[in-house]
C-alpha cells in the first residue's frame, strides 16, 4: 500500500522495489554524474556492514543497540515522525520523542506498563512488531515484511532483552558521508549516497539505511528515504543527511551554462567571491545598474528615504566619475541612515512597545527610549561590538550614581523630547525588561535570535532537527540568564530605603494596593516629579529552593552531632552555547558572555550581522533565512560569507565599513534585467532581485511622493517625524493602520519574520482607496494642489514658490548637519582630532558645492571651526511672489521623478499627456496621475 | 525556493516572500490552490459570527440567575421564562427569552485570568495566552482554511477585531470597518466605500491608466512571484472596491425599516444586522464588539438601563434574521465575554458593583449544528464556580471549530517553526451538537 501526501510514505514494498531495480542496473547516463569521494579515512579499522546484510536471516546472534540500531529505525520507519507517534499528543495513546534523540523517553514509553508495546515473555506479541506488520491494525499502515531484516532487527532487540542504559550513551565522533560534494550534469541522474558512523570507541558501521534524509530544494536534488539523490532543474542547493546528532549538508549543483572565468576580472573581494560561485555554476551577471536605478535603490536600501526629484535631477547630471561613492558617502552620513538603522536594529533586538509596558513608570516612553540610545550609537559609527556590549552587560545605573540620583536622571530623560539623556547613558537595561524576555528558557531563545542568528527553541523540547543542539545544550545555556533580574519594581538591595522615601512622596504617605500606586506613580511622573525607577540586578546566586534548604540544614545539624562537615553547595553555573566550559553563577555571567561573543572565533556573532546587513540589501541572506543558522541551512556562499566576517572583525566591527563595502561592489549594482544564465538564480546574487519596500519605507514613499515640496522637504530634512525615524503619533495599544498593514515588525515573537515584505489585499485596497490617500491626493499641501498652481489651474495665490521654500530648508538642514559635525570635531581631543580631519574636510567640501547649487554662501571651514555661531541661518532674499508656470509635460516629468526617481520615457509622457487632455477637470487628472504612478508595481518595489 | 525550517524538520514554503523562485518552483497559481484547499472536515456551518462582550458581563444578572441566593449576591434582578421549560433568564432579557429554543446557553465555564486583556486573548483564540507565542483569533484560522470568494472580504471586524491573527500572519488579518452602522444611515468602511467624491466610472478610468502606465516589469512578471502576486492583489482589490457586492453588502440601509428595526435601533443592533449581511454575502467571520460590560460600580443600573437592552435586540433580532434568510444552519454563532462578576456585590456604588471574576462566567452558543434550548454545565449555588468539572474557555472554543468543520487539534507552524496545535487543551463538548 502506498500512501502519498500528508502521512510519510516510508513504505518498505516500494523500498524493496527500488532496491532491486538497483540491483538490476541504474538507469545508464552517458555522462556519470561527478562526484568528490575523498579516501576513507582509516583503511585499518573494518566497517560493519549495514544492517541490512547482519539481519538478513532470523537467527542471528547480534543483539541490537537502542541507541544505535533500534531508535534510528524506528525514525526509518517513520514511527517517531510528527504524523506519528511523534505528535504532540501522540498516536493511539503512544508517543515518541520527535526524531528520536530523547532516548530514555522513549525507552519508557515502549515499556510502559501493561501497554504491550514490547513482551520479552512472548516477543512476537509486542505491539511494536504486530502493528506494523499488518495494515488493517495499524492507522499507520503496513511498514514491514515478515521476515525482512526490520523486522529481524525490533525482534531480536525485544529477545535480547529490551534494554538501554541511559549511563552508557555512545558518542558519536563523525558521520562520514561519500559523496562529499555533487556535481550533475542532466536531469533525473542519480547518486547513492553512504554514511558511516564513526563511534567513539573506534568502531564504524555503515548506517545509510539508518539516515534521515532531505533536501534544501527538492527541485534541483530529490533525495528518497534511502539517500539516493536524483538531479532535477539546473542550479544548485543541499542536500542533508543526519544521524544520531550528526546533521551533515552535502552541495549539489549542476551548471546553468557552460563554465566562466569572470571571477579574475572583479575588482573588490566581494565580487571575487560571487563571481567565482557563478562561474563554478555557468552564470553570467546582470550588466551594472543605471545611475538613476543606483540613485533609488541605494537610498532606499540605506537610509529608507525615495530622494527628492531635484536630487534626481542633480545625480544625473553629475559628470565626476566617482559620483557613486559620493553618494554613498553622503547617505552614510545623512540623519537618516542612523534613524532608519537603529528602527532594523530594533527589530533584532526586540524593541516592542507592547512587551515594556510597565517597563518604566512613565507610558510610552520606553520604545522611544531605546530607539533613541540605538539611533545615537549608529550616528556616531559606534562599533557594533561595543553597542552590544551596552545591551548585553547594561546595568540600570552609571558609575557612581545613586539610586536616587539614577530615579532623577530617569524621571527627567522620560520626558518626551529628553531622548537624548537616556541615550548618553551607557546601558540598555531595557533589553532586559521585556515581559517577554523574563524566563531563562524565553531569554536563551531571544538572545540566540537577536545576536547569534540562531534558532534554538527547538532544543527547548526535542533535539533540533537541523543542528546538534540537544536539550541539554539548551538547558545549560538557559541557566546563564538565571541570575539577571530586571521588572518594574525589582531594586538593588541599597536602593529600598531611597524607594520607600519617593513612594512616600509620591502617596503622601498614604497606604495603596498595588493598581492605585502604579497610577499614582504614573501622575506623579507626568507632572514632572520624581518617581522610583525598577532596576536591573544581578542575584549572585541562584536562590536554592526551600525543600532543599531545609533537608540541607537537617544534614548539618546531623553531621554536626556527627562531628563530621558537609561538602559546600556547587556553585550553580551556566554554559555559553556550545562551549564546554561551566560559567560560574557567583558573579554577573554578562561579561564572560560578552567576551564570547565578540571574539574571533565565535562562531555566530559576526555573521548573524553581517549577514542581516547583507540581506537588507539583496532581499536574501547569504544564510537564509537571516535568524536561521543552523547545519542544515549552509551559506549559499561559504567563502562569501566567511570573508565579509572575517574582514569585519578586522575592522573593528565598523558598520560603516560594512554597508560602503557592500553597496560599492558591482555585485550590489546589478541591473534587475535578467539574461538567459541568471533569469532563475535567486541565491546567488547574479542579479538585482525586485523586493517590496518596507513598511515604514513605504509609508514614508507615499508621504514624500504626494506631499508638496515644501511638506517633503521638512520631513527629509528633520526626518524624526518620519516612520523610518519611528516618528509617527502613535495611539496606545494600537499601531498605525498602514503600518500594520504592510507588515511592520511586532518585534515579539523572535523571528526576523515578524517584518513581512509579503503584498497582501489589504495592501492594494490601502493604496487604492483608502481615505489616508484620497486625503493625501487632495490635500492643501499636497503635490497635486502645488503642481495644480504651477499650470495655473485652480490655483490660490500668494503662495511663496515652494521649490524655494524647499531648496531653503535643504540649505538649513545641511548647515545644522555641518555644524553638529563640526561642535563634535571641536570637543575631541587635539591629538585625535588631526585624523578627523579629512573626514571633516570632506564633508564640508560637499556641503559646498551643495551650497553653491543652492546659490547660497558658505563661510570657509576655519572660520566654522573657531566660531561655529558665526553661521547664521540661511534666509530667502525678499523676491516677488511671482506665479511659478510649469507645462504640462513639466508637471509629467516631477510626477514621475518624485514617485519613480526616473525621467519618463516618450509612450509614458505620451499616455499621460492624453489622459490629463481628454479628461474634464485637469486637476482630477493630475490627481490620477499620481494614484496611478504610487500604485504600479514599480513604485513599491526595489528596481 | 525560500524556506522556512520548522521544528518537526518540515521545510514549509513561504512562496509569498520576496526572493522566492527557482526553476521549476511552485508558480502562485499552484500555490494559492493549495491554500485554497485548506484543511476543512465536512461540518455544518461554514460561516460564523463572533459577538464580544468585553469588560466582562455579569453572568448573575444575565444567564446565570440565582434568585434563591442570599441578597448580596443574587442582586437586584428577577428570572423570567423562556420559550424553552425549565430554562430562566434575566428578566431584563425578555426578547432572548423568546427565542431561547434557537441558542444554548453554558454555564460554569471557568478559567483563572482577571486581568482584561488577558482574558480576552483567551476567550478570542481558545489558548491560554503566551508571552513568546500570539495565537491567531478565530476569524484569521476561518480566512485561512475557508478562503472567501475574491470580491469579499474573508473577515470583518465591526468595528476593531478584538484580536489578531497572531503568527498566522498580517494576510489573516480582518477587515476592521472602525465605526459602527446607524440605522438607516448610508455606511462608509475603509478602504471599500468610494470616498473622495470619486464615483466608479472615475476609478475604472484611473484603473484603464495605471494599467498602461505599469508595464515596467511586465517582461519579469512571469518568472517572479513578487510582481505576480502584486498584480494579483491589486486585481482583487480592484474588483472589491468596483463590484457592487461588498459595498453592498455593507450598504444596511438596503434593509427595510421594520426589518432593520428588529435589530433594536442603537449601533450594536445595526452593527448585528450589517454581521447578518455580510455572512449572507460571503464574509467567513464577522467579529461584533459591545463593550461597557465592566461594572465595578453601578451594576444593575447600568445593566437594566443600556447594556441588556441592546444585547437583547441586537442578538435576538440576530438570530430571528439569520434563520428567517435560512442562514442559521450554517452560520456558527459564538457570544462571550474575557470572565464573569464577581457573586459578592461589592457597596463601593449606591447601585452595588461587581468585579472580575473568571472562575465561573457563561457563553452562548448558536448556529449550525448547535442545538439550541438547552442549556449545557451548571454552576455552584452562588455562580462561584462549576458544580462539576465545568469548561474551559478551550473546550468551548475547539467546539466552536468543530461546528465549523475544523480540526480543533489541528498542527500549524508558528511564524518561527513551532509546531503549535490550534486549540492546546480543548475538548469537544459533544453534548453542545444535535
Amino acid at each position: 500500500m502506498i500512501r502519498i501526501g500528508t502521512k510519510p510514505t516510508f513504505c518498505i514494498v516500494v523500498a524493496m522495489c527500488v532496491l532491486l531495480l538497483g540491483q538490476l542496473g541504474a538507469p545508464v547516463s552517458a555522462e556519470p554524474a561527478k562526484i568528490s569521494t575523498p579516501k576513507p579515512t582509516d583503511t585499518n579499522t573494518k566497517t560493519l556492514a549495514p544492517l541490512r546484510e547482519r539481519f538478513q536471516s532470523a537467527d542471528v546472534t547480534e543483539a541490537p543497540d537502542f541507541q544505535k540500531h533500534v531508535v534510528p529505525l524506528l525514525g526509518r520507519l517513520g514511527c517517531n515522525g510528527r504524523a506519528c507517534h511523534g505528535s504532540f499528543q501522540g498516536r493511539g495513546g503512544f508517543q515518541l520523542s520527535l526524531f528520536g534523540y530523547d532516548f530514555k523517553s522513549d525507552h519508557a514509553a515502549l515499556h510502559e506498563e501493561n501497554c504491550g508495546r514490547v513482551d520479552v515473555d512472548d516477543i512476537d506479541e509486542s505491539l511494536i512488531l504486530v502493528k506494523p506488520l499488518d495494515a488493517d491494525m495499524h492507522d499507520g499502515g503496513k511498514r514491514f515484511d515478515k521476515g525482512s531484516w526490520q523486522h529481524h532487527v525490533l525482534r531480536k532487540w525485544i529477545a535480547s532483552g529490551a534494554e538501554f542504559n541511559p549511563n552508557k550513551m555512545h558518542l558519536l565522533e563523525k558521520l562520514e558521508v561519500i559523496p562529499t560534494e555533487i556535481s550533475f550534469s542532466k536531469q533525473r541522474e542519480t547518486v547513492q549516497l553512504t554514511a558511516t558512523a564513526h563511534w567513539q570507541d573506534g568502531t564504524m558501521e555503515d548506517v545509510t539505511q539508518l539516515c534521515r534524509f532531505s533536501t534544501n530544494d527538492e527541485s534541483i536534488a530529490a533525495i528518497d528515504e534511502l539517500g539516493e539523490v536524483t538531479s532535477g532543474e539546473k542550479g544548485d542547493t543541499h542536500v542533508v543527511v543526519y544521524y544520531d546528532n550528526a546533521v551533515v549538508p552535502i552541495p549539489v549543483l549542476r551548471p546553468i551554462g557552460p563554465k566562466r572565468y569572470a571571477a579574475s576580472e572583479a575588482t573588490t573581494a566581494i565580487d571575487r567571491l560571487v563571481l567565482e560561485k557563478l562561474d563554478k555554476l555557468g552564470v553570467a551577471p546582470s550588466d551594472v545598474c543605471t545611475d538613476a536605478e543606483f540613485l533609488r535603490r541605494v537610498s532606499l536600501d540605506m537610509t529608507g528615504v525615495l530622494p527628492a526629484a531635484d536630487f534626481v535631477r542633480e545625480f544625473l547630471a553629475d559628470t565626476s566619475p566617482n559620483k557613486r561613492a559620493t553618494l554613498v558617502d553622503e547617505l552614510l552620513d545623512s540623519p537618516a541612515y542612523a534613524a532608519w538603522w537603529a528602527t532594523r536594529m530594533s527589530d533584532w533586538t526586540g524593541n516592542s512597545d507592547a512587551q515594556l509596558n510597565n517597563a518604566l513608570p512613565v507610558r510610552g516612553a520606553a520604545s522611544r527610549l531605546w530607539h533613541e540610545w540605538l539611533r545615537v550609537r549608529i550616528d556616531q559609527n559606534m562599533p557594533y561590538d561595543q553597542i552590544v556590549q551596552g545591551i548585553v552587560e547594561a546595568k540600570s545605573r552609571q558609575e557612581g550614581e545613586s539610586y536616587l540620583e539614577y530615579c532623577e536622571a530617569m524621571t527627567e530623560a522620560c520626558q518626551r523630547g529628553n531622548e537624548n539623556l537616556f541615550a548618553e547613558r551607557d546601558g540598555l537595561p531595557l533589553y532586559w525588561a521585556r515581559r517577554n524576555f523574563q524566563k531563562p528558557e524565553d531569554r536563551a531563545i531571544g538572545f540566540a535570535y537577536a545576536f547569534l542568528g540562531v534558532r534554538i527553541e527547538c532544543a527547548q523540547c526535542h533535539k533540533h532537527p537541523f543542528d546538534r543542539w540537544s536539550k541539554n545544550d539548551f538547558d545549560k545555556f538557559s541557566k546563564l540568564f538565571t541570575t539577571v533580574r530586571a521588572s518594574q519594581n525589582g531594586i538593588g538591595a541599597d536602593a529600598k530605603e531611597q524607594r520607600n522615601e519617593l513612594i512616600k512622596q509620591v502617596t503622601d504617605g498614604k497606604k495603596l494596593d498595588n493598581g492605585e500606586l502604579r497610577r499614582a506613580i504614573y501622575r506623579a511622573a507626568a507632572q514632572g516629579e520624581t518617581v522610583p525607577f525598577g532596576e536591573l540586578f544581578v542575584v549572585k546566586q541562584r536562590t536554592v529552593n526551600k525543600t532543599l534548604l531545609e533537608k540541607r540544614k537537617k544534614l548539618i545539624a546531623k553531621a554536626k552531632q556527627n562531628g563530621k562537615k558537609v561538602a559546600p553547595l556547587p556553585i550553580p553555573s551556566g554554559h555559553i552555547l556550545g562551549e564546554s566550559t561551566a560559567v560560574p553563577l557567583s558573579t554577573d555571567p554578562r561579561p564572560a558572555l560578552m567576551q564570547w561573543l565578540r571574539s574571533e572565533t565565535n562562531p555566530f556573532f559576526a555573521k548573524a550581522i553581517v549577514n542581516r546587513v547583507w540581506a537588507n540589501y539583496f532581499g536574501i541572506g547569504i544564510v537564509d533565512p537571516t535568524d536561521d543558522m543552523n547545519m542544515a541551512n549552509p551559506p549559499s556562499n561559504t567563502p562569501l560569507l566567511d570573508f565579509l566576517a572575517k574582514q569585519f572583525i578586522h575592522q573593528k566591527f565598523d558598520l560603516k565599513w560594512l554597508h560602503r563595502e557592500i553597496v560599492l561592489s558591482a555585485t550590489y549594482q546589478r541591473s534587475a534585467e535578467p539574461n538567459e544564465t541568471n533569469r532563475h538564480d535567486r541565491v546567488n546574487f547574479a542579479r538585482h532581485v525586485p523586493r517590496r519596500l518596507p513598511a515604514e519605507v513605504v509609508y514614508d514613499a507615499v508621504v514624500l511622493a504626494t506631499g508638496s515640496d515644501d511638506k517633503a522637504s521638512q520631513l527629509r530634512n528633520e526626518v524624526d517625524q518620519m516612520a523610518i525615524a519611528e516618528g509617527l503619533a502613535q495611539n496606545r495599544n494600537k499601531r498605525d493602520f498602514a503600518m500594520e498593514v504592510f507588515g511592520q515588525s511586532i518585534r515579539e515573537s523572535n523571528c526576523d519574520c515578524d517584518r513581512s515584505d509579503s503584498p497582501s489585499l489589504l495592501q492594494a485596497i490601502y493604496l487604492r482607496n483608502d481615505a489616508d490617500m484620497h486625503r493625501r491626493l487632495s490635500s492643501d499641501d499636497g503635490w497635486v494642489a502645488q503642481a495644480c498652481e504651477s499650470l495655473g489651474v485652480d490655483a490660490p495665490s500668494n503662495r511663496i514658490d515652494p521649490k524655494k521654500v524647499a531648496t531653503l530648508r535643504a540649505a538649513n538642514g545641511l548647515r545644522k548637519q555641518i555644524l553638529t559635525k563640526v561642535r563634535q570635531f571641536n570637543q575631541i581631543p587635539k591629538v585625535r582630532q588631526a585624523n578627523t580631519m579629512p573626514k571633516v574636510q570632506r564633508e564640508y567640501q560637499r556641503a559646498k558645492s551643495k551650497f553653491n547649487q543652492f546659490g547660497f554662501d558658505i563661510p570657509p571651514l576655519k572660520k566654522l571651526l573657531t566660531n561655529p555661531n558665526s553661521w547664521q541661518k540661511v534666509e530667502l532674499a525678499k523676491q516677488d511672489s511671482e506665479k511659478a508656470t510649469m507645462t504640462i509635460d513639466a508637471v509629467i516629468e516631477e510626477a514621475y521623478m518624485r514617485t519613480l526617481s526616473r525621467f519618463p520615457d516618450r509612450e509614458e509622457t505620451a499616455i499621460a499627456t492624453d489622459y490629463i487632455d481628454t479628461s474634464t477637470s485637469k486637476s482630477d487628472a493630475v490627481q490620477s496621475l499620481l494614484w496611478a504612478l504610487v500604485n504600479t508595481k514599480e513604485f513599491i518595489i526595489t528596481h | 525556493m525560500k524556506f522556512h525550517s520548522t521544528c518537526d524538520g518540515v521545510r514549509r514554503r513561504d512562496m509569498l516572500k520576496a526572493g522566492v523562485l527557482t526553476v521549476g518552483g511552485l508558480s502562485l497559481s499552484n500555490y494559492m490552490q493549495m491554500a485554497n484547499a485548506g484543511q476543512i472536515q465536512p461540518g455544518r456551518a461554514d460561516r460564523a459570527i463572533f459577538i464580544e462582550l468585553s469588560g466582562g458581563p455579569s453572568h448573575l444578572d444575565m444567564f446565570d440567575m440565582k434568585p434563591d441566593a442570599p441578597e448580596e449576591i443574587r442582586g437586584a434582578f428577577k428570572p423570567i421564562s423562556t420559550n424553552v421549560s425549565g430554562i430562566q433568564i434575566s428578566e431584563h432579557l425578555p426578547k432572548l427569552a423568546g427565542c431561547a429554543d434557537k441558542y444554548a446557553i453554558l454555564r460554569g465555564v471557568s478559567h483563572t485570568l482577571a486581568a482584561h486583556q488577558l482574558g480576552r486573548e483567551y476567550v478570542n483564540t481558545g489558548s491560554k495566552p503566551l508571552p513568546s507565542l500570539e495565537y491567531p483569533g478565530y476569524g484569521s484560522v476561518l480566512s485561512k482554511e475557508r478562503p472567501s470568494d475574491a470580491d469579499i472580504p474573508s473577515q470583518v471586524a465591526i468595528p476593531r477585531a478584538g484580536h489578531g491573527p497572531g503568527f498566522l500572519g498580517i494576510r489573516y488579518a480582518a477587515l476592521e470597518t472602525n465605526s459602527a452602522p446607524q440605522l438607516g444611515q448610508p455606511y462608509s468602511v475603509r478602504g471599500i466605500s468610494l470616498a473622495g467624491g470619486i464615483g466608479v466610472d472615475e476609478v475604472k478610468r484611473r484603473q484603464g491608466l495605471l494599467k498602461k502606465l505599469d508595464r515596467r516589469f511586465a517582461e519579469l512578471e512571469k518568472d517572479d512571484q513578487l510582481l505576480e502576486g502584486l498584480d494579483q492583489f491589486g486585481e482583487q482589490a480592484y474588483s472589491m472596491i468596483t463590484s457592487s457586492r461588498a459595498r453592498d453588502a455593507f450598504d444596511i440601509s438596503k434593509e427595510p425599516e421594520s426589518f432593520a428595526k428588529q435589530f433594536g435601533e442603537d449601533s450594536f443592533g445595526q452593527s448585528c444586522l450589517l454581521a447578518m449581511r455580510l455572512v449572507e454575502s460571503g464574509v467567513r467571520l464577522v467579529s461584533v464588539q459591545l463593550g461597557g460590560w465592566d461594572t465595578h460600580q453601578d451594576n444593575f443600573k447600568k445593566l437594566k438601563t443600556s447594556n441588556l437592552p441592546k444585547l437583547d435586540a441586537g442578538l435576538s433580532g440576530l438570530l430571528i434574521g439569520l434563520e428567517q434568510r435560512g442562514l442559521l444552519d450554517s452560520t456558527a454563532v459564538f457570544v462571550t465575554g474575557e470572565f464573569g462578576r464577581t457573586p459578592k456585590i461589592n457597596n463601593r456604588s449606591a447601585d452595588g458593583g461587581r468585579d472580575h471574576y473568571p472562575r465561573c462566567m457563561f457563553m452562548l452558543m448558536a448556529g449550525g449544528a448547535v442545538r439550541g434550548g438547552q442549556v449545557i454545565g451548571e454552576s455552584d449555588a452562588t455562580a462561584a464556580g462549576p458544580l462539576h468539572e465545568g469548561f474551559s474557555p478551550d473546550d468551548v472554543a475547539a467546539s466552536f471549530y468543530y461546528n465549523l468543520g475544523i480540526d480543533p487539534t489541528l498542527e500549524y507552524d508558528s511564524n518561527t517553526g513551532r509546531p503549535i496545535t490550534l486549540v492546546r487543551n480543548g475538548n469537544v463538548i459533544k453534548s453542545l451538537f444535535v
